[in-house]
């Protein structure tokens, strides 16, 4: 980078997916963004493309209903709301829409686990993974960083699968990949030493504990996933028992349905530990490390779980 | 039932709301800002929907907008509902004066936010009070919350269930977080929509506290759950930011609130 060129700054994952996505549509006519009111004011892609976009209003059962029929109708739907209202309150719509129908539906979801911090404990959501990883066929993703979140974005919208993608609320990370890199099945971000233990970080909480605690504990080895459902998390356990078999899964979600019992499953063989956001209920005020503190999700817990594996 | 009349007087509730507006503009400089539109539009509905169930026959107010959480604080707090005040510690860790209500807060019931569950909450009051003999469920909703099919379910319900005890007072000030709603869905012909439904209706200025308290007041008779349209302004109350869709959510330093405090009306 030469001297006089600007430093761009760093772009959270739900502006990352703006912008991606955004650049994507040009190309491709089969693109539509939909939102449900909580696309912003000056959202990239209805300046870029107003025909192709909607805000459809507080709606977000029907958000998802509509966007698998247009997905039957051969377009490619991305629908984005906060993830608790996505996850959550329209979890029926994605079981049918993306589950059972395999509609092509892609699924971008803000405000993942406590991000909301502050605004509560209606605007948190805990309990993505074991909701949506109950519903097979649909690539459940969990990017860390401006890179790999657009990374997944292009990946999703060049395939004709299913996907739920959960990103935090504005916090940027440039994360592990470099520009137009794909997302491989386990990022390694730390070798660690024969028969040591393997951090393994997912999403943005995740990932940044992990690295924090490697730094303190160059120690160990540090795999990072962003594909998290069942068909890609088998894929990804067969390269780590390849490596390691003692792990401290760290995720932002709690202990059920979580990252740590699927991989437990998937490595009957092998020691897996998980670092998550626990049973209580986050309902007190604070900001994200705040909050996640209270829960009891930080490089204490990590370090501490370091120790017992 | 028989209509209840509020002993306070109009005076009375003039002033919860101009200091419960002060309140507001005050977590407005917290920390983290705050919901400062919806709160201020909807802040004379909570006051006067208070004071109803201050009579003590049961009833429950349930602000389903959990946005405007700074308004409702503020207005528990000056209705001698919540001791605290709530914005010395909004937004703080370990403090349950979060962006959207919760029921660790004195006065709050049914945690709100994600939109549309408050209207059913209230309705689920109102039949228990049903069986109670007294008290309403009175369930405060924005326009805007009004696009999720939640609401409308438990409309339709109301009716058909000749819930007579209930009550929808709708915050109408227009807007919404990514804009207006008559632009991203509009909601022309409001009021005959909730008589289609069933429902006998209202439509009152949503910021003069004696209309409230009388179309409040005169709720509980017969079968027919009441809608009360309450035509409000986003900001009201701080002139430099009344009727701006910025107002959505606030966040300013307490040098400004200074300014805005001493420009309430």
């Amino acid at each position: 980078m030469s001297t006089t060129e600007a430093v761009r700054p760093v772009l959270s994952g739900r502006d990352a997916y703006r912008a991606e996505l955004t650049a994507l549509a040009a190309a491709d006519p089969r693109i539509l963004c939909l939102e449900a009111d909580l696309g912003g004011r000056g959202h990239p892609f209805a300046e870029a493309h107003p025909d192709r976009f909607f805000n459809l209003g507080i709606a977000e059962g029907a958000m998802i209903d509509m966007a698998t029929g247009l997905a039957s109708a051969g377009f490619r739907p991305f629908v984005s709301t906060f993830a608790p209202f996505a996850a959550l309150r329209a979890a029926e719509s994605i079981k049918l829409g993306l589950g059972y129908l395999g509609a092509g539906v892609v699924v971008v979801a803000p405000y993942a686990g406590v991000s909301g911090a502050w605004f509560g404990t209606t605007h948190h959501c805990l309990e993505d993974f074991a909701v949506l990883q109950s519903f097979p066929g649909i690539v459940i993703a969990a990017p860390y960083g401006e890179e790999e979140t657009r990374a997944i974005v292009r990946e999703a919208a060049a395939s004709d699968r299913p996907y739920y993608v959960r990103t935090g609320r504005n916090a940027a990370y440039r994360g592990l990949l470099r520009p137009g890199e794909p997302v491989p099945p386990v990022t390694w971000a730390g070798d660690g030493v024969p028969d040591g233990v393997c951090l393994v970080s997912v999403g943005e909480v995740g990932t940044e504990l992990c690295l924090q605690a490697r730094e303190q504990r160059p120690d160990l080895g540090h795999a990072h996933l962003c594909r998290v459902d069942a068909g890609h998390l088998t894929e990804a356990a067969s390269l780590l028992r390849s490596r390691f078999r003692r792990f401290v899964v760290v995720e932002e979600h709690r202990p059920a349905g979580g990252v740590a019992s699927s991989l437990a499953l998937a490595l009957p063989d092998a020691q897996v530990h998980g670092v998550g956001a626990g049973n209580r209920w986050p309902s007190h005020g604070g900001s994200h490390e705040e909050v996640l503190t209270a829960l009891g999700l930080d490089l204490a817990a990590v370090l501490a779980a370091v120790d017992q594996a | 039932m028989t209509a209840v009349a509020s002993e306070t007087t109009v005076e009375e509730l003039r002033a919860r709301a101009v200091h419960a507006r002060r309140l507001v503009v005050d977590m407005a400089a917290s920390a983290v800002g705050c919901h400062l539109g919806g709160s201020l539009s909807v802040l004379d509905i909570l006051i006067a929907g208070l004071d109803r169930a201050d009579r003590g026959d049961g009833t429950e107010l349930v602000l389903s907008k959990g946005h405007a959480a700074a308004g409702l604080y503020a207005a528990l707090h000056v209705s001698g509902r919540l001791p605290e005040d709530p914005s010395v510690r909004y937004g703080q860790a370990g403090a349950p004066f979060t962006g959207h209500p919760g029921p660790l807060v004195p006065g709050v019931r049914f945690p709100t936010g994600s939109l549309g569950h408050g209207v059913p909450y209230a309705a689920g009051w109102a039949l228990a009070r049903r069986f109670a003999g007294s008290g309403l469920g009175i369930a405060v909703s924005g326009d805007g919350e009004l696009q999720e099919g939640l609401v409308w379910e438990t409309l339709q319900v109301a009716a058909a269930r000749k819930l007579g005890n209930f009550v929808l007072v709708v915050d109408r000030n227009g807007g919404q977080n990514d804009g207006l709603v008559a632009d991203i869905s509009p909601l022309p012909d409001l009021r005959a929509r909730f008589a289609a439904f069933g429902f006998a209706t209202a439509e009152v200025d949503g910021h003069d506290l004696g209309a409230l308290r009388d179309v409040l007041a005169g709720t509980g008779d017969g079968d027919r759950p009441l809608a009360v349209v309450a035509n409000t302004v986003k900001g009201k109350g701080v002139p430099v930011i009344e009727g701006k869709a910025a107002s959505h959510y606030v966040k300013i330093d307490a040098a400004r609130a200074a300014k805005w405090k001493r420009t309430l009306r």
